[in-house]
């Protein structure tokens, strides 16, 4: 009798637990554990540190780990040895923001099976001395462009705009001569192509204007910085300036030498960047430099990662394109007080992932697996039209 | 039982840099096997192919630094020579004919480079290190010059230089740090070569009066450092198949770390040895790969390397006046 007991209870416990486990939902949206490497351009400043802390809030969400590492800008060998060290840690693919020894790095993670992906990078010389190598790959998704790419150049317009907003906010002293300042056309030629753009929105504005603006022509020796910051006779060679249009990193490449030439309560600065601190000069704050930063939001890390997360759930969008994409995005052009004000709300400025343009759900609504009726076309949309 | 107790600490003595940095390897082989998982044996072969490049430049820069002397050149010259062979061979079709002009072009450049570096120092009086330095700014220039004239900021080789297969491209990788190796060990070690810069590094005045043209024996020791370098160059471009304008940057620092790991004293002597360039490769590149799959944080690997780095300076250098090479 005990023994007929005993296993009446065992059979209705296994019933029990069998009926438990059965009534458990099995979600189809469920992500599978993956861990994901992420390389950075440098390991410092408020870039990584937001993107970081825009990633970390997403790790429990997605499923995702996350391991950190920085490519360096000039070396091959070092970047693929980086990368190997992440395979063999055991990542499940690579986000980096460099495009160098992309075709030896692809190799490698063929080799390994692992996806690759880019991130405020434009893969620019992938995309026009190796573009079947490289987009062609079956394991490199696409990448995301620190802004536009260089087929699709804005930045001259950009800037044009906010010297014409700072001329009607000041209209009994605007800016009628400025200078201009740029990496060499050899590493950035977006820059180049912006700076023209610039001279030609100058050049048709004057045609009406009733105070012509006057633009210095590019000094191939001053004006184009070797990734150097901006030489002390920059200003000798252009005395009359009264604002630089910088697209080469103004904030660490130009302002410092405006400040220790004396200049920099006299010009303006209208350039790309922001590294923190910035916003005390910005406006009508402080000396009043800076009258234009130009930053894109971390949150434009979904579209690699988005993709590689649906790669690593083995889902798809309906409307993924065959070819691998590189995807220009609009930034957050900081041009008035009032835009600084938001800005420094922003993940980008606080580091905390708290003030995030897109929740942990919200981009898990983003991915196939998340979302059966997410598409391509929406993640697209999602990092072009993000606004702070 | 006493004897043989003095015996064993006297040869500690002796001995305490080689066990010091035989130690050091194993802790890192250790550790990447612990940490390598089930990923061992690629983590193996990533582990060779950025090995080969530092070890056969260290094996090379054996002759060098046992004179106590040091080239802070290396880096620039390995990326001028890498983008040499591109540029090179591209011109000729991305043939295999291409590369092989290209190899001996850059052959050539390295052997009067080293020439270079070995007699205008001793000419002149001027520390080996001043004449390097003058080589590392003319190779920079160079390097940016080239790349400038491509319009790019790298470029890629259009021969096949290295294996498809992984197997076959570690085989070769293994063959070719074998056989420097080989090569360098007999002549530093069974041959009036090695002897005399030891010899040089040990008391250069006193190896002058004994009769050696040191003269002679430097410059030849920076020409084999040549050979390797241009070598090395042509490896390091097997893996990545592209230069650009910073190929090659902080060469020279890593071939010194390796070495100084390995247990050669930066003041050269006779106790300058071969294994130093093999011992201390392995460990720096075990070391950095160890702390990436142990998931050391990024900022914390190079603070550990640091601290190891100036750790190891400390207990080599065995001169009383003198720490860096001359």
């Amino acid at each position: 009798m005990k023994t007929s007991k005993k296993f009446t209870a065992l059979a209705l416990a296994g019933i029990m637990a069998a009926s438990s486990v059965s009534i458990v939902p099995v979600s189809a949206a469920e992500p599978k554990k993956t861990t994901i490497g992420v390389c950075f351009y440098q390991d410092t400043g408020k870039a990584p540190t937001a993107t970081k802390a825009f990633l970390e809030s997403l790790s429990d969400t997605l499923n995702v780990e996350f391991k950190y590492g920085t490519f360096t800008q000039t070396d091959e060998a070092a970047n693929l040895t980086k990368v190997q060290e992440l395979i063999a840690s055991g990542v499940d693919g690579i986000i980096g923001t460099m495009d160098l020894g992309t075709q030896s790095i692809l190799s490698e993670c063929e080799a390994a099976g692992i996806y690759y992906a880019g991130y405020l990078c434009d893969f620019d010389t992938s995309y026009t001395t190796a573009y079947d190598d490289v987009f062609g790959n079956p394991n490199f998704l696409g990448t995301v462009t620190d802004g536009h790419n260089p087929d699709d150049v804005c930045i001259g317009n950009q800037c044009f705009d906010s010297l014409i907003e700072y001329n009607e906010r000041n209209a009994d002293d605007p800016i009628t001569h400025v200078s201009l300042a740029v990496f060499p056309s050899w590493a950035f030629p977006a820059q180049t192509a912006g700076a023209e753009q610039f001279i030609a929105d100058v050049d048709e504005y004057n045609k009406t204007a009733e105070n012509p603006i006057t633009v210095d022509p590019l000094d191939e020796e001053v004006d184009v910085l070797n990734f150097a910051p901006l030489d002390s006779t920059y200003f000798s060679k252009h005395p009359d300036t009264q604002a630089i249009i910088s697209m080469a990193a103004g904030t660490s490449f130009v302002y410092p030498t405006m400040v220790s030439a004396g200049v920099d309560s006299d010009i303006k600065l209208f350039t790309t960047g922001y590294e923190g601190g910035e916003e005390k000069n910005f406006g009508t704050a402080g000396t009043q430099t800076y009258q234009q930063n130009v930053v894109t939001g971390v949150e434009t890390i979904v579209y690699p990662l988005v993709l590689m997360l649906n790669k690593l759930n083995d889902t798809e969008f309906a409307d993924m394109p065959e070819q691998a994409e590189r995807i220009s995005t609009e930034q957050y052009i900081i041009n008035s007080d009032e835009d600084m004000e938001t800005f420094l709300g922003t993940v980008y400025s606080t580091g905390d992932a708290a003030d995030a343009a897109y929740t942990p759900e919200d981009v898990l609504n983003l991915t196939a697996f998340g979302n059966p009726d997410a598409t391509y076309a929406d993640l697209v949309n999602a990092v072009q039209t993000l606004k702070f | 039982m006493k004897k043989d107790k003095i015996k064993t600490a006297s040869w500690l003595k002796g001995h305490i840099y080689d066990v010091a940095a035989y130690a050091g390897l194993a802790i890192t082989v250790i550790l990447f096997l612990i940490f390598s998982g089930d990923k061992l044996m690629y983590n193996a072969t990533t582990i060779l192919q950025t090995v080969a490049p530092y070890a056969i430049i260290s094996l090379g820069a054996v002759f060098v630094y046992s004179m106590g002397f040091m080239d802070v050149s290396v880096g620039q010259q390995v990326g001028v020579y890498a983008i040499l062979y591109i540029l090179i061979s591209n011109k000729m079709g991305g043939t295999t004919k291409g590369v092989v002009v290209a190899f001996i072009v850059v052959l050539a450049i390295a052997l009067v480079c080293g020439a270079f570096n070995g007699a205008v120092a001793v000419w002149l009086g001027l520390p080996s290190i001043v004449t390097s330095l003058f080589l590392m700014f003319f190779f920079t220039g160079a390097q940016l010059l080239l790349m400038e004239g491509t319009g790019n900021t790298s470029i890629s080789i259009q021969a096949k230089i290295k294996p498809m297969d992984r197997n076959e491209y570690t085989l070769m990788l293994i063959i070719s740090i074998a056989v420097i190796a080989v090569l360098v060990t007999y002549f530093f070690k069974y041959t009036k070569f090695g002897k005399y810069t030891k010899a040089i590094g040990a008391n250069e005045i006193t190896a002058e009066q004994s009769g050696v043209n040191t003269t002679k024996w430097k410059v030849l020791a920076y020409m084999a450092f040549g050979v390797t370098v241009a070598i090395g160059s042509f490896i390091m471009l097997t893996r990545t198949g592209s230069a650009g304008k910073g190929t090659g940057t902080g060469f020279a620092m890593d071939v010194m770390i390796c070495l100084i790991l390995g247990g050669m004293p930066l003041s050269g002597g006779m106790k300058s040895k071969v294994s130093s360039a093999l011992v201390g490769t392995f460990t720096y590149v075990l070391l950095s790969n160890d702390l990436t799959t142990m998931g050391v944080d990024l900022n914390m690997i190079n603070f550990l390397k640091a601290v190891i780095f100036i750790i190891i300076v400390m207990i080599t250098c065995r001169k009383h006046n003198g720490v860096l090479p001359r």
